[in-house]
């Protein structure tokens, strides 16, 4: 008597088992999908980061030749904050996306880079290249 | 109560449009007021009754939304949709517009000056708070832009007597920020509204700040410094804010504008429900629980939202309020007796 027992328990627990592996296997596929849809986002969100900075960082070389050998009291106070960019910049973990004070120190370079621009005299609106794909941020 | 608020004038300072703003001059003789209308208004008593002496028209495209005086009284500035700032000098009764300040993104929300003069901020829906030093020179130059908010922040103001500033935002919080090392930075964050903080003001002493809220509710917030008295938690060397009140229960809309009198410490709040209302402090209240008791109402102050209320430096009980009805009253607050 106990082996149709077995019998009937595997038809009648065949759908919850189905299910369970079902799930299982879809759990695995989706895993693996979202691991390659997770690193295509990290690579364009980082990519738009690293290019943002690095047009700071290009913007404010270029300044600081400019700007280098002027004296005035108001050249000064533009190479101070310039300074604080180029610092701001190259502290910045630029390998470490787990950095918890990650967003803060992007807000912190934005901020410094604005209050740049109006030192500057310099309206903060790159669009670069003709093909179209302008440096919008 | 009602006798405790009564209206001395009434004037129609932007007609069509919203007036969105008050300011006292420092010497309380003349009224700031601006609006949708774009303009800004000046207006001085004649007699018994309150005259328009200058309109400010030709600075800004879109709606003022704030306007402040500096601490002399010779300069007035005027925060505006069109994302600048204008700097007005005083000569007699007329303005001019010395400088325009460029720079956030979008609709300036608030102007504030330092108590010395030399400092004035900005705020905007960019969600930033700029900090702006002037010179001898009546020159204008950017020392810092904050990025602290996450949301459009409302308004800014600064401590009466420290280069302490405090900002107010959409993301429900209220953050202040002081110099540390040549650079401001957010130093402390006070949360415990529970929808956006749309004014602030500290008291005459400046150790407390009220905020109030679209939560309808008015918040008492007070400064510890580490190694305090009542045992209050800091982190390191920074000193701790906390809610020590909370009045709620009294406005059924959005409370617009907090104005905290700084000759007697009168409380008078500006609400969406049309009504202007006062509070004073009980006098036995324990100062680190302190309690605050309703001492005047007036429901129907104006025919739409009050936006704004303002107290008068230097004249005891005269209290200025404006509306979405494009109106400005003047009122006369008396604390009730018994109370």
């Amino acid at each position: 008597m106990a082996g149709s027992q077995d019998m009937f328990d595997a038809i009648v627990m065949a759908d919850e088992r189905f299910h369970g592996e079902g799930y299982q296997e879809g759990y695995e596929e989706g895993s693996s999908l979202g691991l390659i849809e997770g690193r295509q986002h990290g690579t364009l969100h980082g990519a738009r980061i690293g290019s943002e900075i690095g047009c700071y960082q290009g913007f404010a070389f270029a300044w600081r030749c400019l700007l280098h050998g002027c004296a005035t009291e108001k050249d000064s106070k533009k190479m101070k904050a310039l300074e604080s960019l180029i610092g701001m910049i190259q502290k910045f973990p630029y390998d470490d996306p787990t950095y918890d004070k990650l967003h803060e120190d992007l807000d912190k370079i934005r901020g410094k880079f604005k209050q740049l621009c109006s030192l500057l005299n310099v309206q903060p609106d790159f669009k670069i290249s003709a093909e179209g794909s302008g440096l919008s941020f | 109560m009602k006798d405790s608020l009564v209206l001395l004038a009434r004037v129609p300072a932007h007609p069509d449009s919203r007036c969105w703003f008050l300011a006292w001059n420092p010497a309380g003789t003349l009224l700031a007021s601006c609006g949708g209308d774009r303009r800004v208004r000046i207006w001085g008593t004649e007699g018994e009754s309150w005259i328009c002496k200058s309109v400010l028209s030709e600075g800004h495209q879109r709606t003022v939304r704030k306007v402040a005086w500096s601490p002399c009284g010779n300069y007035l500035a005027s925060a505006s949709f069109d994302a600048t700032t204008c700097i007005w000098k005083k000569n007699q009764d007329d303005f001019e517009c010395v400088t325009t300040l460029e720079g956030h993104e979008n609709e300036v929300k608030s102007v504030a000056w330092a108590p010395s003069g030399n400092l004035l901020a900005t705020c905007s829906r960019d969600k930033s708070v700029w900090v702006w030093e002037v010179d001898e020179e009546d020159e204008y130059e950017c020392v810092s832009v904050l990025n602290s908010h996450t949301q459009d922040v409302k308004h800014v103001v600064w401590h009466p007597s420290q280069e302490l500033l405090a900002s107010a935002s959409y993301d429900d919080t209220v953050k202040l920020y002081r110099e540390e090392e040549d650079d401001w930075v957010c130093y402390a964050t006070l949360e415990g509204h529970e929808s956006t903080v749309w004014s602030l003001a500290f008291d005459p002493s400046g150790q407390r700040l009220a905020s109030c809220s679209d939560d309808r509710t008015v918040r008492i917030w007070r400064q510890y410094l580490p190694d305090n008295e009542q045992g209050v938690a800091c982190s390191g060397s920074d000193p701790s804010w906390k809610c020590i009140c909370t009045l709620s229960g009294f406005h059924s809309r959005t409370i617009y504008d907090v104005a905290w009198c700084q000759l007697t410490g009168a409380l008078a709040t500006a609400c969406g429900d049309d009504a202007i209302r006062v509070f004073e402090e009980d006098p036995s209240s324990d100062p680190q629980q302190p309690t605050f008791s309703l001492t005047a109402h007036l429901p129907q102050a104006h025919s739409q939202d009050v936006n704004c209320v303002a107290w008068n430096p230097k004249e005891q009980g005269l209290l200025a309020s404006c509306s979405d009805d494009g109106e400005v009253a003047f009122w006369k607050y008396q604390r009730p007796e018994g109370i």
